[in-house]
């Protein structure tokens, strides 16, 4: 990163409590204005405004850019190793408790549509558990993934290594439309 | 393909209010995973780990969609119209509001690495706020706006339609490092 730049991305610093806690607030927005705007892409892209779409898609870049700022100043990016701990911990959070209480509050209120969006995501984060943490085996003994395609269902988000399913198991769609990495 | 994808989706619901609190919570942590495994991505390439990279951003993939199905039940997605709307109101309310009041307690603190990160985006969101009030005008008279790139600087977000400056005004990043929509 450094060379051609004066400035290089904002360094992680010694906080007072209030600054640390207006930054994380700031990652979380930046963070859902990208996602926000990466799905009014796809909005754009089907009403016919393909420049409008490319606007939305370049600007959610660059929130994906403050928000890595963001993170960077709280010290939140690591060694590999570390960030592959950082992201099935936060994965086991998710499938250990936020997840079955959303759940829960949803069900006795009758939600339905919102269960189906906590299910779908809730049963993904199972597969990314169990990925991290394979990876991040193979990782602390200085070796890389093998080179297989990761592929994800653009519904639900299942996430498999190797071939998609003929159909995905959690929400049905054809294989044939997972994205594959 | 949108048709295909459209009966297996979470559908737009009205939600109970404690329910809302849990996907509007889950909303920002599924964004916030989805943006840090794009930083853990850029890490694991730095690292030597190209195919732990992909998985990265295969689960950031993954975790964009959750966040999209989570904002689709929430009826978070609209006319193209109406989010270049409620854009446009995100970003003033970055403008007029939030990074002020951040950058004016990031001063009393004398955290100088949080004030860069603060600016950063508070520039960037100036311009973003103008291109989403220029497009809105012309959806609004049924056009698509200008086929022009849109190119953003890997620093700092700025954020740049048509011709691309020498280096970035903000954070002065030579123009070789913008990525071009």
């Amino acid at each position: 990163m450094a060379g051609p730049f004066l400035n290089t991305p904002p360094q992680p610093e010694d906080k007072g409590v209030m600054t640390a806690a207006n930054i994380k607030a700031a990652l979380a927005g930046e963070s859902q204005a990208s996602q926000k705007y990466l799905a009014f892409a796809d909005v754009a892209d089907n009403e016919g405004y393909p420049n409008v779409a490319r606007l939305f898609r370049a600007v959610a870049y660059a929130e994906s850019t403050h928000a890595r700022n963001h993170l960077s100043v709280l010290g939140g990016i690591g060694s590999t190793a570390d960030n592959l701990k950082a992201a099935w911990g936060g994965e086991t959070f998710e499938i250990d408790e936020m997840y079955p209480a959303y759940d829960a509050v949803a069900e006795m209120q009758g939600n339905k549509s919102a269960r189906t969006s906590i299910r779908y995501a809730f049963k993904a984060e199972m597969d990314h558990q169990g990925i991290y943490d394979s990876t991040l085996k193979g990782v602390e003994g200085k070796k890389d993934l093998s080179a297989v395609p990761a592929r994800v269902c653009p519904v639900c988000g299942h996430t498999v290594i190797g071939d998609a399913p003929d159909e995905c198991p959690q929400c049905g769609t054809v294989g044939v439309y997972f994205k594959e990495f | 393909m949108d048709e295909v994808f459209e009966k297996r989706l979470p559908k737009p619901e009205d939600l109970n209010a404690m329910t809302e609190e849990s996907l509007k919570a889950a909303f920002a942590g599924e964004s916030q995973a989805a943006e840090k495994y794009l930083v853990f991505a850029e890490r694991a390439d730095e690292d030597g780990y190209p195919n732990v990279a992909k998985l990265f951003r295969a689960i950031s993939f993954a975790e964009t969609r959750h966040a999209r199905n989570h904002l689709r039940t929430m009826k978070g997605i609209h006319t193209t119209a109406d989010n270049l709307r409620s854009a446009f109101a995100g970003e003033s309310f970055e403008i007029d509001e939030m990074y002020p009041a951040y950058l004016e307690i990031a001063k009393v603190q004398s955290n100088t690495q949080a004030g860069r990160s603060i600016k950063y985006a508070l520039k960037a969101e100036m311009d973003h706020k103008w291109m989403y009030a220029q497009s809105r005008e012309t959806v609004l008279a049924g056009k698509d706006i200008e086929d022009k790139p849109v190119s953003v600087c890997l620093i700092c977000g700025h954020t740049a339609i048509g011709d691309l400056p020498d280096k970035c005004p903000v954070c002065a990043a030579a123009k070789e490092y913008y990525r071009t929509f």
